[in-house]
């Protein structure tokens, strides 16, 4: 006999209070961006970075082999493996672009759909509260950082250590894998708060997209005017990607490229994650639950 | 199961300066229970506090023995609700989307999904249930949002206009749907909608509200006997003085296009002064019959709709 014509049949099952109820949120939201159009291209080009520094990790334990490819020893010395080759990776500008693009494809919809398809009356009528919400929606921001960033750091500098064969580089640098944690912790909040703040201010995923996008680019235009007109280096305080790396240079204990105090930015960054908050808060308030 | 799941007292809620509910009492029996009113009534601003949406002003109540301001994330957890409004998560099938907001409801993850497949095939998605949401039509939306709210098998469902946008076919398939999980006698259904005929036949008990206060509840079956005595009346000749005698008496007179004319006895009242007004005001009666009160008259009385 169909189910249907059965009736209404009960679950004998229990419904439990879950320890951490945004992990279906998050799980969900990984599988969902895996289905999207370009992403695991986009996703592997994101990779790229990583596997060219797990190369010269190898390459840096096999120098004399390479020496072959050119006359001057200093021509290698980029491949040196010390916190500033960890810097390099952290803050090259390929892989903060491809975490934009990898934000514009993970993160867009994340938002923007549930307020676009009335969604969110479905979560909120569940035993989920807000916090639960954002923490799901950025775990899923979270997870694919995290993959570019904390995983090839520790990967590095595992892959260091079996390279070399000792620990001589662990206890040369012990700090460094607290650094690769500290800086892959900072630079996901900001893309988790960055992103969410801007999926939350439009129903449009495309428009989500280009703000996204174009916010990020827009603050480099800026320092860019500013800086040729007034040649202040502190101009570069309004440049998103300049912040994250002078932060990122912090971290490693590395000379920031321009001449600030590396706390400065770290402050913007922490305001701008506080003002996303802050906005996050009441966006997702003032939509209405119950029709 | 308690007799009341339901039960509210002196509940007060107001939008800024608009009272959205002012002072309403309520204790909800067992089984569907129609939830009426004029939009504006505070319908949406009741199931939004019984859901633990919004935080009364003034006012307690119990949803399943839980307090409605205090313990919110425990009414939510056995309650069931189907919004008015479409509602999906793009990119997911409805398999997908059933379990996920069973999980959700905290059902553990295997069990969400055998359970979604099962009430999947109840409200007879069982078909496209492995289709795309986004290519849904809005019957099987509809559908869809009912799976949704009973998949973790709630103790109260709130339907919320469980039959807009359905063809005729498909608002009877929904209704009995809904009769037949109604008619376990442990779960409570509360639907909200403006279709009387729809309440009429799926509900037993109707709760009115207008202008935010409890206009009338209890059994339809005893609203229809005690209040109301309502005649169908064809007259002829000074039709109008006719109808303001009957209104000068306390009646209310509502005068259908065919030039019916049903007025609403006061229970003080009784037919001999239909008849007395006639014969003052000159006007020939060529049919009076008492009328079988529907939900509509009941509504349309206590409200006030002309």
């Amino acid at each position: 006999m169909p189910i249907k014509e059965k009736g209404y049949a009960h679950w004998d099952g229990k419904l439990k209070k879950m320890k951490f109820p945004w992990k279906p949120i998050t799980r969900y939201g990984i599988k969902l961006t895996f289905k999207k159009k370009f992403f695991k291209f986009s996703f592997f080009l994101t990779l790229v970075p990583a596997l060219i520094y797990l190369a010269g990790i190898y390459a840096s334990e096999k120098i004399e082999d390479f020496s072959f490819l050119t006359r001057d020893t200093d021509t290698l010395s980029f491949l040196k493996v010390d916190p500033k080759y960890f810097s390099s990776y952290f803050t090259n500008e390929f892989l903060l672009f491809m975490i934009v693009l990898l934000m514009v494809f993970c993160g867009a919809g994340l938002i923007s759909d549930d307020l676009k398809y009335n969604s969110l009356q479905l979560y909120f009528s569940r035993p989920i509260k807000k916090k639960d919400y954002f923490m799901g929606k950025a775990a899923v921001i979270a997870f694919f950082i995290f993959i570019v960033t904390l995983i090839p750091g520790i990967m590095f500098i595992i892959m260091k250590l079996i390279f070399s064969g000792s620990f001589r580089f662990l206890a040369s640098f012990p700090w460094l894998f607290f650094s690769v944690i500290g800086y892959s912790i900072f630079i996901t909040t900001f893309f988790a708060f960055y992103t969410l703040f801007i999926s939350s201010i439009n129903k449009n995923r495309r428009y989500v997209g280009i703000f996204i996008f174009g916010l990020y680019f827009f603050s480099e235009i800026i320092f860019g005017i500013f800086f040729g007109i007034f040649k202040s280096k502190y101009f570069a305080l309004l440049s998103l990607k300049i912040n994250l790396q002078q932060v990122g240079a912090g971290f490693f204990g590395q000379k920031p490229a321009y001449d600030i105090p590396w706390i400065l930015s770290f402050f913007i960054i922490i305001m701008i994650c506080i003002l996303a908050a802050i906005v996050l808060k009441r966006k997702i308030r003032s939509v209405e639950v119950v029709k | 199961m308690n007799v009341e799941n339901v039960e509210v007292k002196d509940l007060h809620f107001n939008y800024g300066k608009v009272k959205a509910l002012d002072g309403v009492n309520l204790k909800l029996p067992g089984g569907a229970i129609g939830l009426l009113g004029p939009n504006g009534a505070g319908k949406s601003t009741l199931i939004k506090i019984l859901l633990g949406f919004l935080t009364p002003d003034k006012g307690e109540g119990l949803v399943l023995g839980y307090d409605i301001k205090k313990q919110q994330s425990s009414i939510r957890r056995y309650v069931g609700y189907m919004p008015e409004s479409d509602c999906l998560i793009p990119g997911m099938d409805a398999v997908s989307f059933t379990s996920y907001l069973g999980e959700l409801s905290g059902m553990p993850r295997q069990e969400a999904m055998k359970r979604a497949h099962e009430v999947l095939f109840y409200v007879g998605l069982e078909e496209s249930r492995y289709r795309n949401l986004e290519t849904y039509s809005s019957g099987m939306k509809q559908r869809l949002k009912l799976a949704q709210a009973i998949v973790h098998d709630p103790k109260i469902i709130f339907l919320d206009e469980p039959t807009s946008g359905l063809d005729p076919r498909g608002r009877i398939e929904i209704l009995d749907l809904i009769m037949d999980i109604s008619s376990k006698k442990d779960i409570q259904v509360l639907i909200s909608s403006h279709i009387l005929s729809d309440i009429e036949s799926v509900c037993s008990y109707v709760v009115i509200l207008t202008k935010g206060e409890l206009a009338s509840q209890g059994k339809i079956s005893d609203l229809k006997q005690i209040n109301y005595s309502l005649y169908e009346i064809k007259a002829f000749e000074n039709v109008e003085r006719f109808i303001d005698g009957l209104r000068n008496i306390g009646c209310k007179v509502e005068q259908t296009t065919d030039k019916l004319i049903k007025v609403y006895l006061p229970p003080e009242k009784n037919p001999q002064d239909i008849i007395s007004i006639a014969v003052e005001e000159k006007t020939q009666i060529r049919h009076f019959v008492k009328s079988q009160t529907s939900l509509e008259d009941i509504f349309a009385e206590v409200v006030g709709v002309d």
